[in-house]
């Protein structure tokens, strides 16, 4: 019996680790109305804001720190400034990202690489504006929740699926259709900045980012 | 020519007057920190950057018990403290549920910093290594600190603000060259009360 439950514990064990490689699987919406399309943005803020988040970042292997991330957004010209702190409020990393240009003002070993600066950027625009172009697909299902789909012949293919109710996902896939970075976000929502984010990238490096909004303002 | 020598007379008798007075103030002042064996605050720190148009807040305690051990610790935004005994420093971040100690290389950076702030709670504002002090007698009273060649890229002036309470620190402003600046205010200080001596070598 002991060992019985044993062999249950640890296939148990493998569906659950296994249950992590299943590859999430796409979603294709069929064109829904011009009246759902608004839909696609609204977990974007539309307006100018800023924000102050507590960033807790994970790295493959398990390295973890913490940091104070300060952005701010003026989303009718696509442009994003974002700042890393320390505990102590000293500026580790100062950078702007104006339509897809990235003018990095401040950076502190080690991070102070063009890299970390592009990979950071890409992916604060991720998490905060939507894709330029307009949806190739979308769609709201039953519950409500909108499903939209971005696919573009160069840049990366993005689904967003989702309501402010129920919070909202953002998966990201490479030309082979394979997730490369996954962001969850839940509210409630102030502002239009979501209380709570977690990103998960895989591809090219693998890292998770959990962030908390500790100051929305204005 | 009467006229400017009165005017002269006046002028020099007024500066020495107030050289006085202004020594008998720092006098005090130096005297006043001496008794002081230990400092208990809270206290809350805003910074005020460029790209906000608040200021980012934080919150923590500060223990200090005289000559050189100092608990400076942040609970908001992030968990982290820095820990200073003699020579000892270690500074510790909560990320992920425990604590852990950060990198060597940050934590030489921060020697300076707490040895400046040792000085500062116990009036030793002209031991200061880094700054040239300059004290007004207000009221409030306030020490200015200009910082020296090299400190002076990222530090463009320091302004220690003293309580009514003799020997106690009210508000320290701090201004960077580039316009951003940082205020702490402290709050509910307690002089020579009693507290571990746990607090400055564990999180």
């Amino acid at each position: 019996m002991i060992r019985r439950n044993g062999l249950d514990i640890c296939l148990l064990g493998f569906l659950i680790f296994s249950a992590g490689c299943v590859p999430i699987s796409k979603t294709i919406p069929i064109s829904g109305s011009p009246d759902d399309l608004p839909g696609c943005y609204a977990l974007f803020p539309s307006k100018p804001w800023e924000s102050v988040h507590r960033i807790e970042a994970t790295l493959r292997g398990g390295g973890s720190f913490s940091m104070v991330g300060v952005t701010k957004g003026e989303p009718s010209e696509r442009q994003l400034q974002s700042l890393l702190l320390t505990a102590e409020g000293f500026i580790l990393f100062d950078a702007e990202r104006r339509n897809s240009r990235i003018t990095v003002r401040k950076a502190v070993p080690p991070f102070d690489s063009p890299a970390f600066a592009k990979g950071l950027m890409e992916d604060v625009a991720l998490l905060f504006l939507p894709p330029q172009a307009k949806p190739t697909s979308w769609r709201r299902d039953a519950n409500g929740a909108m499903i939209c789909n971005w696919e573009g012949p160069e840049d990366p293919h993005t689904e967003i699926t989702g309501s402010t109710d129920s919070g909202w996902q953002i998966l990201q896939r490479d030309k082979q259709g394979q997730v490369i970075k996954e962001v969850a976000l839940s509210g409630p929502f102030v502002n239009g900045l979501a209380s709570r984010m977690e990103l998960r990238a895989s591809k090219p490096a693998s890292y998770r980012l959990r962030m908390t909004l500790v100051q929305p303002s204005p | 020519m009467k006229k400017f020598l009165f005017l002269s007379i006046f002028v020099t008798t007024g500066l020495l007057y107030g050289a006085a007075a202004l020594c008998q103030d720092w006098t005090s002042l130096k005297e006043a920190s001496r008794n002081i064996r230990s400092v208990q605050a809270e206290f809350l720190q805003k910074r005020y950057l460029r790209i906000l148009t608040k200021p980012l807040l934080s919150q923590g305690k500060l223990f200090f018990y005289a000559p050189d051990s100092i608990r400076w610790e942040y609970l908001t935004p992030l968990r982290s403290v820095t820990l200073q005994k003699g020579e000892t420093i270690q500074i510790y971040n909560f990320s992920d549920g425990v604590w852990k100690p950060e990198m060597a290389q940050a934590i030489e950076s921060r020697r300076m910093v707490l040895a400046e702030i040792s000085q500062w709670f116990q009036g030793r504002f002209d031991e200061s290594k880094g700054f040239k002090h300059f004290y007004s007698p207000g009221p409030p009273a306030r020490v200015v600190m200009v910082p020296g060649e090299g400190i002076n890229r990222f530090v463009r002036r320091i302004e220690i603000v003293l309580s009514v309470r003799p020997g106690v620190i009210d508000r320290v402003e701090i201004e960077e060259p580039e316009g951003s600046r940082t205020s702490i205010e402290f709050r509910n200080v307690e002089i020579n009360s009693n507290f571990s001596p746990h607090v400055f070598e564990k999180p």
